[in-house]
């Protein structure tokens, strides 16, 4: 049954060359768009391959502050950390009670948070731009802020509360025992410990919430609140008739460069739980 | 012990009631009002609704615009969808083991996934774009520059190339999902099975997709969600245009509930849209929940 030599040595070669090509596939757009952004925008209309005299650093610097840029992302930065520093404790508090403490309902809220995990955003998209207008938080950065906490608990929940239920139980009956309370036990003993957790979940959730975009473009109106996938595709719109291709490249960029950067260094992490989300089963 | 008890009831409601507080306010409550609303004609930025019971769903089973995005989301999901799976699993299969391009894959296959769907959008409006996109340059490279075109701009070609970005985007978060289904089956029986004779297609199609089956489920799953639920791609890369050719549930909804201010029929589509996707992702659930190939064996 063996096969010839020849025969298997073809098709590993096969399969490398298809496995090249997806490679290149993926990852070849993502050179393009910076090597683009460093070029003017007579050398972007010559030729998309050719690479540019000298690099024209200056694009980032017109996209930051001419095309507003980088007012975005400001704005996407404060938007993200306000975001983790509400999402990270108030999840956390959730899982630790329901990895630690049964209670009666604990199915109905537990599901009700996990159904969260996949339904349609868009259910809610009309009655949300209407809710943050009745409590005054439309077209605003804390507004938006809150609506993000709310619609990344679930996963926040669902991962930490996985977390905690690894944790040994013996660290805090031992410090109960020496009076700790409930309370101080989970902030002094069980949080530190779920350090490791909290920093994926919050690496994760940061590349989303950085990304984010249907969400910022029915709640945020204003200019100056912009956030970076709105500025960006907002100078797409703009550049049509301006032109300034540089910039706007530059301006992708900006956008992935960092998120790239993140997953690059915690990519195993960042990979395994998104798995554990995905087969949560 | 009893006050302990009483103290252990106050710690539990007070550590969830902050998360639940957010999660009821802003998840659940929309969620109620919006099949409320999908019963109103309500335009307007006013407190003018008038009850119209179920009008709107019955304009929206007349609505041919409407017809065509669910065709469209439903090309996604079976062209695009049917591409993607096969692609993934082919991939994954490929870069399970340890060679070099295995480690190298599995670095960047995730790039397109991680990256904000506005990029994806835009890089991929570049590839396509007539005057000095790749995809033009490539053709002239090899010599077939003459089929270079509008792309997206042409209502025959606009749906495929939103599609290939789809494809794009989505095949990295199925090779993850079949990859981590891979190492779940034990070494021993792939090599139990080339042992008995089984190699290459038989070997996969004996051994390595029953055992995959499970993961398969779920891949279809999220599918058919992100099949629907495609906004972003294509509302940047087309607006649904041109003549409504790439137009989708969720860009329709859009354009009925933001820029028409027609709320309650934007609702009623965002309410017929959450149903197609319990329905769709039900079925498949049924239709998958057993192997077909246990059968057989």
């Amino acid at each position: 049954m063996r096969q010839p030599r020849w025969r298997k040595l073809l098709r590993d070669g096969l399969v490398m060359a298809a496995l090249a090509a997806f490679a290149l596939t993926v990852v070849l757009p993502l050179v393009w768009v910076f090597v683009t952004s460093l070029k003017s925008s007579p050398e972007v209309f010559a030729s998309p391959w050719s690479l540019p005299a000298s690099p024209r650093w200056d694009n980032y610097a017109r996209a930051w502050r001419e095309a507003g840029i980088g007012q975005c992302a400001l704005n996407s930065l404060i938007v993200t950390l306000a975001t983790l520093a509400i999402l990270l404790p108030v999840g956390s508090m959730a899982a630790y009670v329901f990895a630690r403490y049964p209670f009666r309902g604990f199915r109905t809220l537990f599901g009700a948070f996990l159904g969260g995990m996949t339904f349609p955003l868009f259910l809610t998209i009309v009655p949300l731009f209407f809710l943050l207008q009745a409590l005054g938080l439309f077209d605003s950065l804390e507004g938006l802020t809150l609506v993000y906490v709310a619609y990344s608990l679930p996963f926040t929940v669902f991962v930490m509360t996985g977390f905690f239920q690894t944790l040994p139980q013996e660290l805090v009956e031992s410090a109960m025992i020496d009076g700790c309370g409930h309370v101080t036990a989970f902030w002094k003993v069980m949080l530190p410990l779920a350090r490791p957790g909290l920093l994926v979940v919050g690496i994760f959730n940061a590349i989303g919430l950085w990304n984010e975009y249907p969400l910022a473009l029915v709640l945020v109106v204003s200019d100056e609140i912009r956030t970076l996938p709105l500025g960006v595709a907002n100078l797409m719109m703009t550049e049509h008739y301006q032109s300034d291709w540089g910039a706007l490249f530059a301006g992708l960029v900006i956008v992935m460069g960092p998120v790239l950067a993140v997953y690059w260094a915690f990519r195993d992490r960042i990979h395994d739980t998104m798995v554990a989300g995905a087969l949560k089963g | 012990m009893r006050t302990n008890n009483r103290g252990r009831a106050w710690f539990v409601a007070g550590f969830l009631a902050p998360a639940t507080l957010l999660y009821a306010v802003f998840v659940v409550l929309p969620v109620c009002q919006a099949f409320q609303i999908s019963l109103y004609r309500w335009r307007g930025i006013s407190e003018q609704r008038t009850f119209v019971g179920l009008a709107n769903f019955q304009r929206l089973a007349g609505d041919e615009v409407f017809r065509q995005a669910l065709a469209h989301n439903l090309a996604f999901l079976v062209i695009g969808g049917a591409l993607t799976l096969g692609l993934a699993m082919a991939i994954a299969h490929a870069i399970h083991g340890n060679g070099r391009w295995a480690r190298l894959i599995r670095g960047v296959y995730l790039f397109p996934q991680i990256i904000s769907m506005v990029v994806v959008a835009v890089l991929w409006m570049f590839v396509y774009n007539p005057s000095f996109g790749i995809l033009k340059a490539s053709l002239q490279t090899v010599g077939l520059g003459r089929f270079a075109m509008d792309w997206l701009g042409t209502p025959g070609t606009a749906l495929p190339a939103v599609l290939v970005t789809f494809v794009w985007h989505a095949v990295g978060f199925h090779i993850m999902l079949f990859s981590a289904g891979l190492r779940t089956i034990p070494a021993e029986v792939q090599e139990a099975a080339t042992l008995d004779g089984a190699d290459g297609m038989l070997r996969f199609r004996q051994v390595t997709l029953p055992m995959l089956f499970p993961v398969l489920r779920v891949a279809i799953v999220y599918m058919v969600i992100g099949a629907l639920n495609v906004f972003a791609l294509v509302y940047l890369m087309t607006v649904g245009g041109p003549d409504r050719r790439t137009e989708v549930m969720l860009t329709y909804l859009y354009e009925q509930a933001f820029k028409h201010s027609d709320f309650g029929y934007g609702t009623a589509l965002a309410v017929a849209n959450f149903a197609v996707v319990m329905a769709l992702s039900g079925l498949a659930m049924l239709l998958l929940r057993r192997d077909p190939t246990e059968a057989k064996a």
